[in-house]
């Protein structure tokens, strides 16, 4: 396709077909889980399904500028979406391991998680203005709304001519807070449900104590945890088209899309990693 | 978002290099298994060459993906595949000698599904997006099982979650000592992904050469399969690592100095700066 046939971007145009689809296939891959392992595993899924939801939506808060921002030329933090929703997303995921491994209930442990994401990006957002305003020396203003919606701060005498705005302004870095708090009890919920189900079935699977298979309980629900982060996060990376101011973009109006394809991808991802504590119709 | 900035001219076409990349890294994969017919672990060092070999496959994949303006950057790419690939590789590594071949059919599933998600349901509209995304979890899920063997000789599930330890010259079986168990898959998993991104991200642009780039591919691949080889001393015995190490670092070496000449054949002007010369006398 040439660059003169190609169709204006997309932009925020729903599709009710592949939207309806999306459902239906979350709703058949629920019930392969009830169908191959009906409570421990279609409560594992569940759980999973919301993590990803959770991340899905949070990375949509997160101040991204690419590489425009890298030049002062965009508002955001100068990376890619994948590159920050790991950051943020694994710093949570952590903090709330962590938090797993001393034992703390299932709610301490995911806002632990959620605490540890907010916290990176927090790190984040207030070391990058910093890098902004006195290094480069340009102010924070942003180029898609006239008044900063928290402060009223009015934006348009900071903003320079021929920029869409530049560094971190207040609700750029409030959304990355909230983003990296929900990445991160995402992050932490999936890797907490698939925890505890290793932990149950792994032992009789693979005919040990239940000591013995903890370091590949962990470490499985771990990579597992990351596999799905990464594959969530590059999705609504996707959906976003590479950069986003925060809440207040235009283009954070298209996250029913990123929440449909958060689910599929992690009833998807969550089934097979669930499908592989159970005993295999043949051996 | 579906303007395509760049075109294809000449090299070899998507298709044989997918065809290519799929036969040589399951043979290689297959090829690990002598280890269990000698009984020996000699052989491990074809899960590195079946790692090189994804690679190149991949990181092609990556360039037509890219071609189009996706607008998240290259190593987005490389993350997603890795992502879904190791969920289907560890699923797979339960099927034992089928492990390879259910590894791609599962890995080709979950990308086609993604495949769909992103080009329908998030609008991207992308020709190639379905396709390259189930290039890629087979390419992520190959590398690593391919890593997964060279680092403990097997790629079966019992093979990546136990492993031995001596104590007191009495030799026991432990988790924690295993590919699974000590989290080594942590490692292979970034280090596939640097490698699988890298080369279209540096060598993408108007200068765009297919042969430069597969060379850093496979330099890029040498490169993590030298740290899994050092890696595997863990795991396997020294004398099967070094041979893995010093494949690794020949391999390294050849495709480091043939993609140092590539990229002289194609800048417009070099200049050999010697380091700086210590001046005597002050």
């Amino acid at each position: 396709m040439s660059a003169v046939a190609a169709k204006p971007a997309t932009g925020a145009a729903m599709n009710p077909t592949a939207m309806g689809i999306g459902v239906i296939l979350v709703l058949i891959l629920l019930g392969i889980c009830w169908f191959v392992s009906p409570t421990v595993g279609l409560m594992a899924l569940i759980g999973v399904i919301i993590g990803g939801v959770l991340i899905g939506f949070g990375v949509h808060f997160v101040p991204v500028g690419g590489a425009p921002a890298a030049m002062g030329q965009a508002p955001g933090i100068a990376t890619g979406v994948a590159m920050l929703a790991a950051g943020g997303g694994l710093a949570g995921l952590f903090g709330g391991a962590w938090a797993a491994a001393a034992g703390q209930t299932p709610i301490v442990v995911i806002i632990t998680g959620g605490v540890g994401g907010g916290l990176m990006m927090a790190i984040t957002c207030m070391m990058v203005n910093f890098v902004y305003v006195f290094g480069m020396g340009i102010p924070a203003a942003s180029g898609k709304v006239a008044k900063d919606p928290i402060t009223g701060d009015s934006q348009a005498e900071y903003k320079s001519q021929g920029t869409e705005g530049h560094g971190l302004p207040f609700v750029s870095f409030v959304g990355g807070v909230t983003g990296g708090i929900f990445a991160g009890a995402g992050g932490t919920l999936i890797y907490l449900e698939l925890l505890n189900l290793y932990e149950g079935a792994l032992p009789t699977l693979m005919q040990l104590k239940p000591e013995q298979v903890l370091p590949i309980a962990i470490s499985m629900a771990g990579i597992f945890a990351v596999g799905m982060f990464l594959v969530n996060a590059v999705l609504t990376a996707y959906n976003i088209t590479g950069t986003i101011e925060g809440p207040h973009d235009p283009k954070f109006k298209r996250w029913p899309r990123a929440i449909v394809a958060s689910a599929v991808a992690s009833a998807l991802c969550g089934l097979v990693a669930i499908l592989i504590v159970l005993p295999l119709p043949f051996t | 978002m579906s303007v395509k900035v760049e075109v294809i001219e000449g090299g070899i076409p998507h298709n044989k290099i997918m065809i290519a990349g799929v036969v040589s890294t399951l043979v290689c994969l297959y090829l690990t298994y002598l280890n269990v017919l000698t009984g020996t672990e000699m052989f491990s060092f074809f899960g590195g060459l079946a790692v090189v070999t994804a690679l190149i496959w991949g990181s092609h994949t990556i360039k037509v993906l890219c071609s189009y303006g996706i607008g998240t950057g290259v190593p987005s790419a490389g993350m997603i595949a890795f992502g879904s690939g190791v969920i289907a590789m560890l699923l797979a590594t339960r099927f034992n000698l089928l492990a390879p071949i259910v590894a791609l059919i599962l890995a080709a599933i979950i990308g086609f599904i993604l495949g769909y998600v992103s080009n329908n349901i998030l609008n991207m509209k992308i020709p190639a997006m379905v396709q390259a995304l189930t290039e890629m979890a087979v390419v992520g899920a190959l590398s690593l099982m391919g890593f997964a063997a060279l680092m403990t000789g097997g790629f079966t599930f019992a093979g990546l979650t136990t492993g031995t330890v001596s104590v007191l010259g009495q030799t026991l079986m432990t988790q924690q000592q295993s590919f699974m168990g000590g989290c080594l898959i942590a490692v292979a998993f970034l280090l596939g992904a640097i490698a699988i991104q890298h080369p279209f991200n540096a060598c993408l642009g108007p200068g765009w050469k297919q042969d430069r780039m597969l060379m850093l591919t496979a330099e890029c691949g040498f490169l993590s399969m030298l740290v899994a080889a050092v890696m595997s001393f863990a795991l396997i015995t020294s004398g099967s690592a070094i041979i893995s190490l010093i494949i690794a670092i020949i391999g390294w070496g050849y495709t480091y100095c043939q993609y140092m000449a590539l990229s002289k054949r194609d800048a417009a002007a070099w200049l050999d700066a010697k380091p700086i010369p210590e001046v005597e006398g002050h």
